[in-house]
């Protein structure tokens, strides 16, 4: 029989275990419920993260959607109505046709898209006077020195335009990408941004086009453009080439600059 | 490694620093050298930066790294990552369960917001840049190891 004294110590050994496996059951339970405030904290700062990230993106990342909807109105009131066959705007039988080689990174190309040609469309291919043909030709593309492979890029942008072309959309799709074009010589045309343009386009057929963009006609249309270009010895974008019954001309501004409406206009008349 | 916390859990440690500090330690710093690579090159030209996947003249990373999905209100995601990295060294020098808890809390968000980019990249880019999924990869290792050092309180 243990004695008094020995009695007292295992009751202080059994008190002092109990108090080792509460403080161990506290400390547990404590490390618990902060892993699980941790693990709450990192959801909520994921979540927020995530909302900035998708609040910040659209169909093309450089316009919101208001933005993307507007550009979009503009494009469809000035050709919407208007014949378009392939890269065709206009009345097939219009007696003239400019022809427009243009490179869809041409920041020129742009100027002229959106300054001058508007009224020449509401003029002269809207009245069924003119159409207005597309051709490629690589300029400000092959100059963009922040892509690995600039005549690569310049040819699956155009691929994707002549894709639109396929359910005669090119001109709705070429000018949203003058509408909306990025900085030259910046990595801007990524798939996402052409997909993007595709998007603002609500009578393209998606996956038709994405289906198109692989078709090896469209990459032979646009390496038979080059070719015809090289032939013609262009030297920038725009060329704009006039051609009707008297003959064609290759119309160009003041000191060889882009040529405004009453140059495009004048050209018409001669050629008619 | 004087200035690592050193636990007082009995198990493996190297010159005072228990094995799951140290693999954080070196994990963490593979992931600096990636993310600072990534932000350099974010701000010198995408262009240079090697990678497998090649699509329409651009390289597949090209095509992340100039996606909308690279940057977090304006602040480039590479930067973002390498703050991160960072901040998992930093919780490293904290003592006690704050600093453990810190860098558990700064790996599990690294590794959320990593698996929401790889998300990003296989279904709204359709392109997988290599470097992206590399440190999706060293953020998941590093959420692993930091819940482990969390709980065992290394």
């Amino acid at each position: 029989m243990a004695s008094r004294k020995e009695q007292k110590e295992q009751a202080r050994a059994a008190r002092l275990q109990q108090e080792q496996e509460h403080a161990a059951k506290t400390a547990r339970t404590r490390r618990f419920a902060i892993f699980g405030g941790v693990i709450a904290i990192a959801v909520i700062v994921i979540v927020v993260a995530i909302a900035i990230s998708s609040g910040g993106s659209s169909n093309n990342s450089s316009v919101n959607k208001a933005q993307a909807k507007a550009t979009y109105a503009t494009v469809n009131s000035l050709i919407g109505g208007i014949p378009q066959t392939g890269t065709v705007l206009g009345q097939p039988k219009a007696k003239v046709t400019m022809t427009y080689y243009g490179d869809l990174e041409c920041p020129i190309c742009r100027d002229f898209t959106l300054d001058y040609f508007p009224q020449f469309v509401q003029d002269q291919v809207r009245t069924g006077k003119v159409k207005v043909d597309y051709r490629s030709f690589c300029t400000a593309s092959c100059n963009n020195t922040t892509v690995s492979d600039p005549q690569a890029v310049f040819n699956t942008q155009q691929v994707a335009a002549y894709a639109a072309g396929k359910q005669n959309l090119f001109w709705y799709y070429a000018e949203l990408f003058y509408h909306e074009q990025g900085t030259e010589d910046t990595p801007y045309v990524t798939s996402s941004y052409l997909e993007g343009l595709a998007k603002q386009i609500p009578q393209l057929n998606l996956k038709t086009w994405q289906t198109d963009r692989t078709d090896p006609e469209l990459a032979d249309q646009v390496s038979s453009d080059l070719s015809e270009a090289s032939k013609l010895g262009l030297q920038g974008t725009p060329t704009l080439i006039m051609s009707g019954p008297k003959g064609s001309e290759t119309v160009t501004g003041p000191d060889g600059d882009i040529p405004t409406y009453s140059d495009l206009a004048a050209a018409v008349q001669t050629v008619s | 490694m004087a200035f690592l916390e050193q636990g007082g859990s009995r198990r493996h440690r190297l010159g005072g620093v228990s094995w799951i500090t140290l693999a954080i330690l070196v994990v963490a710093l593979i992931g600096t050298c990636e993310a600072a690579y990534l932000t350099y090159i974010h701000y010198h030209g995408i262009a240079s930066l090697p990678c497998f996947g090649k699509h329409s003249g651009h390289s597949s990373c090209e095509q992340v790294q100039q996606s909308v999905y690279s940057k977090l209100d304006g602040i480039p995601v590479a930067l973002l990552g390498l703050l991160g990295y960072v901040a998992i060294w930093v919780t490293l020098l904290i003592k006690g369960e704050l600093g453990r808890a810190a860098g558990f809390g700064v790996a599990l968000v690294g590794f959320g917001f990593s698996l929401y980019l790889t998300y990003r990249e296989i279904f709204s880019l359709k392109e997988i840049c290599e470097w992206c999924v590399g440190s999706a990869c060293l953020m998941t290792i590093l959420a692993v190891l930091t819940a482990i050092r969390y709980l065992r309180a290394e």
